[in-house]
Parts: structure tokens; sequence; C-alpha cells
């Protein structure tokens, strides 16, 4: 407390308003924890109590069941070897294109990474579309090849799934690979060491802790993955998808889908312990220190070749598929009759869900983008018990699988007094408070780079909380904002997981009405509004991108 | 010093697209010698030292390590260790296994390598510390255990790129009596990088002062401080003051007169003398300048008055004001004088044994 406004608090004239301004924090904070409480742990909170829902009391029944299924079972085993298998694929070829584009030939790291990150924007639905196209009995590879190859089943899933979720475990391989002190690397080369030694020895124990992340990561991904499997998986049956149809299927049974949702949070739940918990602590990478100039030496070809290979075998699994879809939305049916055609695009059901996805997606990342932002605020300047509990919480709804966090609001807000089911804000508030964490931590690592004296100083000089909040905060956490914006949007815009139990007739999102039509086995609607889809995803983020670019600028120029 | 050198280049260049990092340096290191590299940050004494380990390639200039060109060796294939300014311990190996690592990758038997760990943890006095991790340790450890990882294969040259920037004043004077034994005790050749001058005196064999990629001046610490070879060096290596003048002459007892700005002064230095008329640019240490006591007379007087008075405890340093130049004078061992104060008159003696630079030294 500075002299200044300790005698300013004490003249009797203000005090209303000093009262005023000293509850302001806390209020603010008691609201949002509010809101936490209702949107994320309260709905959790619910399936888990239903899942142990009996018709006379509490009971175990329902797990009893499940473990005395053998189609649950073999649901079990289905899903735990698609984890296994996608978990390795996804994490050695996220290495590799990492290790190419972090230390391979200049002129293939902008195009490898470029590649390795599109499946961001293209989701699982959008994959499926594609590989159906390609690999389906009349697919585009039977009628070239004349074969009789089939995708659907353990192909489909297994490809599906990898090139879903490549670009988590790239993204995270290459910040691994990049925040890794090059000296290590060169120090053991100096040595004595040779490329491949360097590599056994120091980089990749170096990148274990954080690869083991990403693997945690992958798997629980794969587990809370219903789309693919649902359109690839040619009658396999896998839990996510189980649940899905318990939801919205004939078999309609709430309790069975929460005991099944239980156990799609568990690998979320120890992956997000994991990640929470490192993030605290200690790893490897954040090692003091500066390095020199570091000059890219080229990799020893015994490396480069088969490493530069792989990538590019990657890099095309991830561009024909895209092709594809892109092909799939301009003719009739794309390899039985390749006539161009626009018809796609005028069916009005997918007209009508991707207005519908954009509005949504607007709403959710504005309320998003100022909750997380208020929210981080809390977070990093007040101390108050239980704050590391309330980061968690918020954490936690990013944590658990979208799903999970669809069927909690079905069984929360159906019934009054707050009863949401069927409209349009149930799917915002699902959005919002599942993708709320990247806000909220986004925000708090702006602040923690922010020093409080700036606040402390405006305050000083006579601002109260929310002026001081509203002056000096908020335009610091500009960028913060921004990327929480179009992140939330972007996200918004493309989830399945999410709103696929929040939809309803006339309220549907494009992922939804993609996913449908996958399912039907319309291909040509499915990949025109997955062209529209992405291309609508693309636009908004240039536009953004291009906002935000000249307003850092603005602000480098007046903090300059 | 015997005759043939261990290290050898000419010509070294490097360039970042428009930025000549190194340009043209050459220099030959004698074995058992300490030379360092010093100069301020962006002079090129990093990249320079990272071009003799291997991790950078010259545009143009050989290196020879005894007498073979390894100017396209990668760093596994050469002889030199360099230890890296943030030391660059492998996180997770324990000491020990940082500093075996050099002997484990040529696949040593273990108990060849366990007996080399042990005596380097003797030699920098870390003996049954092996175990732990590097972060266990102190700043000045972690330092020693860096230094033992490097001597593990018995390197030809010892490349040292800052090795003391991160430790604390304190304990920076320490290590450096520490590596200084460590080279003498045994032979060490080190290349030895910093941008702190005064380091660089009290550590070196030869010091090569290096600015805009090139070196400026190479000699022993006294010959580089008491004759700076231009304005650059004189200025980085220690403070300087600069008198220009005019060569008038020399005296039947052969000295030199200069008239300057302070007036006639009467030298005697050493080395060729210029022609009478050159321009001649005096290079004067402040605590070469003395305060004349009251009343003395004598040759090379100069009055001066006293600007600000800044005690530092080894000694006093008055800014003055001498007929329009500004001059730096140290006072030594101030605790038996009264100090001068601001604004008071003194009268200011100039050593005989000025040096001057050359009239072609332009910086």
């Amino acid at each position: 407390m500075t002299v200044a406004a300790a005698t300013r608090r004490g003249r009797p004239g203000e005090s209303v308003q000093a009262l005023a301004d000293a509850l302001t924090m806390p209020a603010l904070t008691v609201l949002m924890v509010g809101a936490l409480l209702l949107f994320i742990v309260y709905p959790l909170g619910l399936v888990f109590v239903k899942s142990f829902e009996g018709d006379a009391g509490p009971t175990l029944g329902n797990y009893v069941r499940f473990f005395s299924s053998r189609y649950f079972l073999g649901s079990l085993r289905n899903s735990l070897v698609l984890a296994a298998i996608t978990t390795a694929a996804t994490v050695t070829l996220g290495l590799v294109v990492a290790f190419v584009v972090t230390r391979g030939p200049t002129a293939l790291r902008m195009p490898a990474r470029l590649t390795a990150l599109l499946p961001l924007i293209a989701p699982s639905y959008v994959f499926g579309v594609a590989l159906i196209i390609l690999g389906g009995r009349q697919g585009l590879v039977n009628q070239m090849l004349g074969t009789e190859f089939r995708i659907f089943g353990w192909p489909g899933v297994i490809l599906g799934q990898v090139l879903t979720i490549l670009p988590v475990c790239y993204l995270m391989a290459e910040n691994v690979l990049t925040s890794m002190d090059r000296n290590l690397e060169d120090s053991a080369s100096d040595l004595g060491a040779s490329a491949l030694q360097v590599v056994r020895t120091i980089t990749l124990p170096l990148a274990t802790p954080g690869l083991l992340k990403a693997a945690l990561l992958a798997f629980a991904l794969s587990i809370a993955d219903f789309a693919t499997p649902t359109i690839l998986g040619g009658g396999l049956a896998f839990l996510a998808q189980d649940a899905l149809l318990l939801v919205i299927g004939a078999e309609y049974d709430l309790r069975m889908a929460s005991v099944l949702s239980v156990f799609l949070i568990l690998p979320s739940f120890v992956s997000f312990l994991v990640h929470h918990r490192w993030l605290a602590g200690r790893s490897y990478t954040t090692i003091t220190g500066r390095g020199g100039a570091v000059e890219a030496r080229a990799m020893p070809p015994v490396l480069q070749v088969p490493l530069v290979l792989l990538t590019m075998v990657v890099c095309l699994a991830i561009l024909i598929p895209m092709a594809v879809v892109v092909f799939g939305a301009f003719t009739q049916l794309a390899g039985i009759n390749n006539a161009w055609t626009l018809q796609h695009f005028s069916n009005f059901r997918g007209l009508r869900a991707l207005a519908f996805s954009l509005r949504m997606a607007a709403v959710a990342a504005g309320i998003a983008a100022v909750l997380g932002v208020v929210l981080a605020y809390v977070l990093a300047r007040r101390r108050f018990a239980g704050r590391s509990l309330v980061e968690f919480v918020a954490l936690l709804g990013f944590a658990i699988p979208g799903t999970v966090l669809g069927i909690g609001y079905v069984l929360a807000f159906n019934t009054p007094p707050l009863r949401l089911t069927g409209t349009f804000w149930i799917i915002v508030l699902g959005c919002v408070f599942h993708y709320l964490a990247v806000v909220v931590e986004a925000g708090i690592s702006k602040l923690s780079q922010i020093d409080v004296s700036l606040e402390e100083a405006s305050r000083d000089m006579g601002a109260s909380t929310l002026g001081t909040f509203g002056r000096i905060v908020l335009p610091l956490m500009g960028t913060a904002l921004m990327a929480g914006l179009v992140y939330t949007f972007m996200n918004s815009m493309l989830t399945l997981s999410t709103v696929i139990f929040l939809i309803s007739p006339g309220r549907e999102t494009a992922s939804a009405v993609i996913f449908h039509f996958a399912r039907m086995g319309e291909l040509g609607l499915a990949s025109a509004f997955s062209v529209l889809l992405i291309g609508a995803v693309l636009l908004c983020l240039a536009v953004l991108w291009t906002v935000v670019r000249r307003r850092g600028m603005l602000v480098l120029g007046g903090t300059g | 010093m015997p005759e043939r050198p261990i290290l050898t280049f000419e010509g070294l260049t490097k360039r970042y697209g428009a930025v000549t990092a190194l340009d043209g340096v050459s220099a030959a290191i004698f074995p058992g010698e300490l030379v360092s590299f010093v100069g301020p940050s962006g002079c090129g004494k990093t990249t320079l030292l990272r071009l003799l380990g291997g991790f950078l390639t010259p545009d143009a200039g050989r290196i020879w390590l005894d007498g073979s060109d390894i100017t396209a060796e990668p760093p596994n294939r050469r002889a030199t260790a360099l230890v890296f300014q943030n030391y660059a311990l492998f996180p997770h190996m324990s000491v020990a296994e940082n500093i075996g690592y050099a002997a484990r990758i040529r696949r040593r038997p273990s108990a060849e390598v366990n007996r080399r760990v042990g005596e380097l943890l003797s030699l920098v006095r870390l003996d049954g510390l092996g175990h732990r991790r590097p972060d266990q340790l102190s700043g000045g450890q972690q330092q020693r255990v860096a230094l033992a990882r490097a001597l593990c294969f018995n390197p030809r040259v010892l490349l040292l790129d800052e090795p003391l920037s991160n430790l604390d004043a304190h304990l920076r004077i320490l290590m450096r009596a520490e590596l200084k034994r460590l080279q003498r005790e045994l032979a060490l050749t080190v290349v030895y990088v910093t941008h702190d001058q005064e380091e660089a005196l009290s550590i070196s064999d030869r010091i090569a002062v290096m600015d805009a990629g090139r070196i400026q001046q190479v000699g022993l610490p006294r010959e580089v401080y008491e004759r700076p070879a231009n304005e650059f060096v004189a200025r980085f290596v220690g403070v300087a003051n600069f008198v220009e003048g005019e060569m008038a002459g020399v005296t039947e007892t052969g000295e030199m007169v200069v008239h300057s700005a302070l007036g006639e002064l009467r030298l005697h230095p050493a080395g060729d003398l210029p022609r009478p008329g050159a321009p001649v640019r005096l290079v004067i240490r402040p605590e070469a300048i003395r305060i004349a006591p009251q009343g003395e007379a004598g040759p090379n007087r100069v009055p001066a008055r006293i600007e600000t008075v800044l005690y530092t405890g080894s000694l006093i340093r008055y800014g003055m004001e001498a007929e329009g130049v500004s001059l730096t004078v140290d006072q030594p061992d101030p605790r038996h004088i009264v100090p001068h104060r601001e604004g008071e008159r003194v009268t200011l003696i100039f050593p005989p044994d000025a040096h001057f630079l050359p009239a072609d030294a332009e910086r």
C-alpha cells in the first residue's frame, strides 16, 4: 500500500467509493468461481453420480454390468489397442517431422511444418470423409488400381486417428527440440560423439519427458475420439462411439453412458495431472544461460535420408486426403462420376448449419475471451484460499473430453431452474467452458511478464481497481486476449465432440452436419461443407491475423 | 616458448548475410600458453571460438592443428575441447557420467573410465560429488565439472568461452586463479575468450584484442596495456587519457618535444620517434599522472581543475579539466592522503615515458 493511496482512503467523503473499489476484486472472484462451479464442476459431478445411480439408490451395478458385458469389454479392448497404436505412431512420426523441421535441410523446414500443422484445422471427420472417398469399396484407390481394398475397420481408424492427432504430438516434439539447449548437443559432439551417438545419448534422453507427455495426450485423445471409429470403424466397437450411441442412439441409457464417460475421463485426467505437475515443476528444457550463435549444421546422411523420406511420406499422407476432400466437393460422386458440379454447396441444411456455427463460435469466442482474461487476472494477481484449485478446475474443463462435458450438460441443464437443453446458449456455454482454460493460461503467462508495479503506479496515481484493469491491464493483455479469441473461435467452429450432444433440430453446427453426411454416405455434401467450414475458419483467421499484426505493431510503437 | 605452434589459423572469415562477423583473422598458438581473445560483444571472438571448435565452417581461411588441416573436420573429429559459457552440462547425467562422457563415447573399458573420472574429480577438487546431478551443484562447481569433462580425453587445445561470466564477482576472482593453476599444472594450451579486459590481463600469457571482426593487437598483457597499438585498444583495455599534439623536435639530451594542447611536454618514449611536424596522440594511463605537491617545480607541469572525485577504496579517481582537455587521474593508496576537493586547482606532472600512437592509427 502506498502512502498516497492510504491517505486518500482515510478521507471520510470518499469512503463509499473506496468500499466499492475494495469490493471489486472479491466480487469478480466470487463471480468467476461461481461460473466455474456451475458450468464445469456441477455437470462433471453429475456424470460421476449418474454412473452410480440405480433404480433403488446408489449402486455399483452399472459398473458390474459393464465388466460382465462381452460387448463392452470388447469395446474397451479395441479402444486400448487403437490408442496404443495411435500413440506409438503419432509420437514417433511427430518426433521425426519435428527433427526434420528443427534440424533438417532449411528448404524443407517451412513446408514440412505447415503440412504437419494442417490437420489442426482439419478435424477427424474431415479426414474420415477423405479416407472413405480414397479407400472405400468404390474409392479412388480401387478405381485406379483395380484392387478390392477396403479401408473400413482397423486400417481406417488407425490412419484417421494418426492423421488427426499427429499435429498435437508434432507440436510438443517441436517444442521439446527447439527449447533444448543446442549447446548440449554441440558439447557432446565436441567431446567426440558422432551424430548418431549425440541423438542416442543426448537428444532422445532429454526429449523423453516431453515425449511421454505427448504420448499421454495422444492416448487420451485417441480414447475420447468417436468420430473416426464411427465413420471408418466398419462395425468395430469402441468406447467413445458406444457412449455416443447410448446418448443419441436407440439404446438410450444415460447411466451406462456415464459409466463409459468415467472411463473416457480417466486417461485425459491422468494426462492432465502429469502436465499440470510438470508445468509447475522442473523440466530438462529449462536450463539457464544463453546459448551462443547457432548455425544449422547438416545432419549426416545416415540420419537425414530416412528422416526426410519419412517426413515426406507423412506430408503426402496429410496432403492427399486434403486434396481429395476438395476434389470430392466439386464432383458429382468422386471416383464414379467425376463431372464438375457446385450442387453440393447449395444444401440448405448445410448452409444453415454453417451460418449457425459462425454465429455460435463468434459468441463463444467473445465470452471466452472476456471471461478468460478476467479469470486470468484474478488468478495471477489475487491471493486467496483455493486459488490453485480454481485454476485446476478451469484447466479441467479443457482436459476432459468434449463428449463427457456434453453428457454432463445434458444431465445438468435439462430441468428447471436452469433448463438450457435445445437452446443456442447450451452450445455456446459448452464451447466457452471447454476452451476457457486456453485463454486463461495465455492470460496468466502474459500477466507474469507484466510487472505488478505498473498497476501499483496506476493505483498510486488515483485509478480505481476497475479503472486500472481497463486502462493498464487490458491494453497490455491485448495479445493474450486476441490469441484466446482466435483459439476459441477456431475450435468452436471445428469441434464435434463438445457439441454433438447439445445440438437440436434447427440448431446444429456445421461439424455435426458434416458428421451426419459422412455417416449417411453423402460424401459430396460432406466434402463440400468440409471445404466451406475450413475455408471459413481460414478466412476468419486471416482477417484476425492481419488485425492482430497491425495492432501488435501499434502496441509495440506505443510502449517502445 | 617452443618453436612450433600447436594451433594455427590464417585468414579466418565468417559472414552472416551482410554482416561480417570475422574478417581475416590469423594467429598461432604455442604449446602450453594461454591466449585470450578479448573484445566487446559482437567483435567476433565467440565466432572465432566456434570456428576453432568446428561448430561453424569459415567462409575463407584455414585452421591447422598439429600441422594438419582441420578446417573441414566436424567437432567430434577434432582434438579440441570447448567449455561452453553456460557449461552445457548434461542435465540427465550425474557429475561422474558427465565427466566420463568422452571416454564412454570412445568405448573405453568401464574400469578405465572410472579411474579417469576419479582423477579428474580430484583435479578439480570435487571428490565425492560424482553421484550428484549438475543442478545440485553451485555455479562454481558446475564450472569445474565442465572443465573436467573437457579434459577427459586430453584435448590438444582447450577452448574456453567466457568461462567465468556466469559466476558472481567474488567467485570469478577465485576461479581465475584456479584456472591458471590447472593450466600451469597440466601445461594446457588454452584459447580463452572473454569480454572482461581485466580478466584477460590477469590470466593470459598473451592477449589478442579484437574489434569489428579483426585482431587489433596481439601481445603480452603488459605490452597491450602500456603500449596499445591504437585508440580502440587503448580505450578497451583499461582507462586512457588522450592528448593531441605535434612533434616539435628533439633536444640535445635526446628528449622528444611535443607541442600539445596542454603546452610543451618533454618525453623520452620507447621506439622510433616521429618526424618533426608530425601529429602525435599521447596515451597516458590515469595512474601515470601524478598530482604535484604544493610549490614543487619541474618539467611537464600542467595546471588543472578538479571536476569530480570518486573514492573506490583502492584509489581515488579524479575527473579533471586542463586547458580544455578532460583527464582522468588516479591517486593510488588513499589511506594517508587528504583527498582533493571538487573545484580545487592542482598541478599535474605528466610522465616522460608516455606512449604515443602512430599518426596512421585511426581508431
